[in-house]
């Protein structure tokens, strides 16, 4: 989820952009991290300070294109079985690790077996990949298969997906691979194009080009990451010269941005949306027709004015328009309309008492509302507390810290209703979010369960055509939109702030600008 | 003397025992979790384990235990978010600190000091207004502010210092690098504490100007800087030197501000990090090694009182 803050869209600094400019070819780019990161993209420990960081150290076997589509990185290409449950990856010959030794599927196969598979490690996203894949097996040095207990036809997605490989041989005698911290907060063996050359806890992270890099030399000298936690701090450093590209997160400081000659804004979407989660546990909620009355009370467009400063789209489900191949905006709608909502809560029941709160067997409709001082979480919260206010529905809003919100919400599903937000893979693939078996002790926050969603959701994973993909999707997206198993608010558009010497990024989004840092370069 | 210490530490050995207990305890009552096993994606089966990884499923009690154990033995332990040894991280932390802290108190000293005598020497005078003024200014803007608007200045609108960040000594240390990354949050820290010490130098040397023995002093002959020097300063500096020990413990909480502010990797930096972070074993590192700089400190504080009033023995 943190993974939003980092996960931005850099449209104009296309590798054309400058063209007529010479590539200074000892040049260095300095970015920001918030803290110090962990070199293991499969670390508990590893959050989005680290996320960007590994995807220069560690490719993955895919990444993404410019239509996010997994293409080739380690593996040259793939195939599924018939039945979907075997894939076999062509891995590139000749790729080393950048102390010389071979990068070969024996460190495939240890990322996955012994890292990411093994359940009482807690890996990143473990519960995702155990859910279908139960082992990799190698065959050649240049050949691994993945042997998968369900069909799932993401996987080569989810493998570009800070899926990073790392370096059987590194780890060979390590007992504790999160604890190994020679590797994960020093001086990782590393096949990216950059590599660590100097850390120092707090303060910086440096690194230079990997000459071994098997897509040849980085154009970069090196990239050095500054620890700034604050983000004005962030923005000093920018307008300041120190650094040379951040993401804002304060959409009225752009102004601000925009009045600095070398600086550059760039808008974007990525594969975010914002919701606000009803328990399904709570009775009041499994009314589809109470969630629908409580999405209608809500401006979105407003929301997306004051909150974001327009920097959003209202959304329609989990599935965001920059999946141009699935997304489905032909679905019901949900325009801002408090007399249909109060007509809708009406139907299911509710009425208003004495002082304009709705009752229903005596009992008021109050909704207590958890939510984290983190981000933009308090004002969105407290937004719609005014608007269900207008409708005669009374939320508790209760404010903490990001720990505790976490360990009310998430661990002990103790909420009635919180607003929050999820950042994906691009891929249409929803079911960790969705299913009914990820209720409770999973990534279906609202613990929403409906077998005819559990059906199709199982049967894109089976689905071996975009075509088949699609309208499996599509009928998804109309059922989600209908039920409302979160109540969606918007795709937020993501703000980045640059220095215009920095050329050569592909203008995807920031994660998968990372996967093609070799081609980054500064103007002299 | 000996005597003194030996009572002085013992006593801060116990202080240091039930500052250990009391946090611990407290931390691992209040909510949330340690940030490894706290991830808003993070399942029940990944919890489970990290939790089991962590030791959080054992007893308070014996966690505690072996916490206390280590830390006998030396060791600190590992951090819970990233598993590395505390120690050379308090280490390299405790330093930037010390450099930013000392640095803030010797500024405040060198020109807090004189500035209290100049305005107790002039009392009710421009000069004494404009201090009292500036003093007022610092005691009420929060450091934050301050700390925001010195880079805002300097750094975006002038670009005469570096914004934020540690001097990076990789290439060769430089004594003119380290200034210009040091003097404005060691100038924002030292404004700070500077209306203090400022204030209470003055109100110090004011109490003892109006004594008997110092008219006695001028009816003798002697010049007033002399007067001053050699017999006001005495005595005014008692409370003083106290002053100085006070600033010091608040030096390491200002650091937590600054550091955040200008981006220092300090202790302060850390402490806030792993308090929002959940890590109970860096935490705990931090709490113990701020309660040993205080209890020193104060202990330093009461040496140097027999050494600025030699009536004073510790006996």
């Amino acid at each position: 989820m943190k993974r939003r803050t980092m996960t931005l869209i850099l449209g104009t600094l296309l590798a054309g952009a400058a063209g007529a400019q010479s590539a200074d070819p000892n040049g260095t780019v300095t970015f920001v991290t918030t803290a110090d990161p962990t070199f293991n993209p499969w670390s508990p420990n590893a959050f989005v300070e680290s996320n960007l960081i590994n995807e220069l150290l560690f490719p993955g076997l895919t990444r993404w294109d410019k239509d996010l589509k997994p293409v080739p990185d380690l593996a040259t290409s793939w195939k599924a079985s018939a039945d979907g449950l075997k894939w076999t990856f062509n891995l590139r010959k000749n790729v080393k690790w950048s102390d010389g030794q071979p990068l070969t599927a024996d460190d495939v196969a240890f990322t996955f077996n012994d890292l990411v598979l093994k359940k009482e490690l807690g890996a990143n996203q473990g519960s995702t990949w155990r859910n279908s894949v139960t082992k990799v097996n190698v065959v050649n040095p240049s050949t691994v298969e993945f042997i998968l207990s369900r069909p799932w036809a993401s996987l080569p997605t989810y493998l570009a997906y800070y899926a990073g490989i790392l370096p059987k041989h590194s780890f060979q005698g390590v007992t504790d691979p999160w604890k190994f911290t020679a590797f994960n907060k020093q001086n990782p063996v590393s096949s990216g194009p950059f590599k660590i050359s100097q850390v120092v806890s707090g303060a910086t992270v440096r690194m230079v080009r990997n000459d071994n890099y098997w897509g040849g030399k980085p154009k970069l000298q090196g990239v050095t990451f500054k620890v700034v936690p604050d983000s004005n701090a962030q923005l000093a450093q920018l307008l300041s010269g120190d650094v040379d590209l951040i993401a804002i997160g304060n959409p009225e400081t752009v102004d601000r941005v925009k009045s600095s000659p070398n600086l550059a804004i760039d808008i974007a979407t990525a594969n975010i949306y914002y919701f606000v989660a009803l328990n399904q546990d709570d009775a009041r909620f499994q009314d589809a027709r109470v969630r629908q009355a409580l999405l209608y009370a809500i401006n979105r467009p407003a929301m997306i004015s004051s909150v974001l400063k327009g920097y959003g789209q209202v959304a329609t489900g989990p599935i965001a328009p920059i999946q141009k191949t699935y997304y489905n905006a032909s679905v019901q709608q949900y325009p801002y309309d408090p007399a249909k909502a109060k007509a809708l809560l009406a139907q299911a029941g509710w009425r208003p008492g004495p002082d304009g709160t709705l009752m229903k067997d005596g009992k008021p409709f109050v909704i207590s509302m958890p939510t984290a001082s983190y981000q933009q979480l308090v004002p969105i919260s407290l937004l719609v507390q005014q608007y269900w206010k207008d409708i005669g529905v009374k939320a508790e809003i209760k404010t903490m810290d990001w720990n505790s919100y976490i360990q009310q919400v998430i661990v002990k599903r103790d909420y009635q209703a919180s607003a929050a937000w999820w950042s994906t893979p691009a891929d249409p693939d929803v079911l960790p979010y969705y299913d009914s078996s990820a209720a409770n002790v999973g990534n279906n926050i609202p613990n929403y369960k409906n077998p005819k969603l559990d059906t199709l959701l199982e049967n894109g994973r089976k689905a071996s055509s975009q075509l088949a993909r699609r309208v499996v999707y599509n009928e998804a997206q109309a059922l989600m939109a209908k039920e409302l198993p979160y109540l969606y608010l918007w795709y937020p558009q993501s703000i980045t702030a640059y220095n215009k010497r920095v050329q050569g990024m592909r203008g995807i989004t920031q994660a998968a600008d990372f996967q093609y840092a070799n081609e980054w370069f500064v103007t002299k | 003397m000996l005597g003194f210490l030996v009572r002085r530490l013992g006593q801060g050995v116990l202080v240091l025992v039930l500052i250990s207990l009391i946090t611990f305890f407290l931390i691992n009552l209040a909510p949330g979790g340690p940030s490894a096993a706290s991830r808003f994606e993070t399942t029940a089966e990944e919890r489970a384990a990290l939790t089991k990884q962590l030791g959080l499923d054992q007893p308070l009690v014996s966690r505690y235990g072996q916490w206390a154990g280590g830390v006998v033995q030396g060791n600190f332990g590992v951090t819970l978010n990233g598993g590395q040894p505390i120690g050379p991280i308090l280490r390299q932390r405790l330093g930037n600190t010390a450099q930013l802290g000392l640095s803030a108190l010797l500024l405040s000293v060198v020109i807090g000091i004189p500035l209290g005598i100049l305005t107790a020497m002039r009392r009710n005078s421009v000069l004494d207004h404009v201090v009292n003024a500036i003093t007022t200014l610092g005691m009420s803007i929060p450091d934050f502010w301050t700390g925001i608007m010195a880079i805002l200045l300097f750094s975006v609108v002038w670009k005469v210092l570096p914004s934020s960040g540690l001097y990076d000594a990789s290439a060769g240390f430089s004594a003119v690098g380290w200034l210009q990354h040091m003097i404005l949050p060691a100038g924002v820290l030292a404004f700070v504490m500077l209306p203090n010490l400022v204030r209470f130098t003055r109100s110090s040397l004011l109490e003892v100007l109006g004594m008997d023995y110092l008219r006695t002093a001028r009816a003798k002959g002697l010049r007033e800087q002399r007067v001053i020097g050699k017999h006001a300063l005495r005595n005014a500096f008692v409370p003083i030197v106290a002053m100085v020990g006070l600033i010091l413990p608040a030096l390491l909480s200002g650091s937590v501000i600054i550091e955040s502010v200008f981006g220092l990797p300090g202790m302060g930096r850390l402490a806030v990090d792993a308090a929002l972070g959940r890590d109970y074993n860096t935490i705990m590192a931090v709490t113990l090694v701020a309660g040993a700089v205080v209890i020193v400190t104060n202990l330093l504080v009461d040496l140097t009182y027999s050494l600025v009033d030699p009536r004073i023995r510790h006996d």
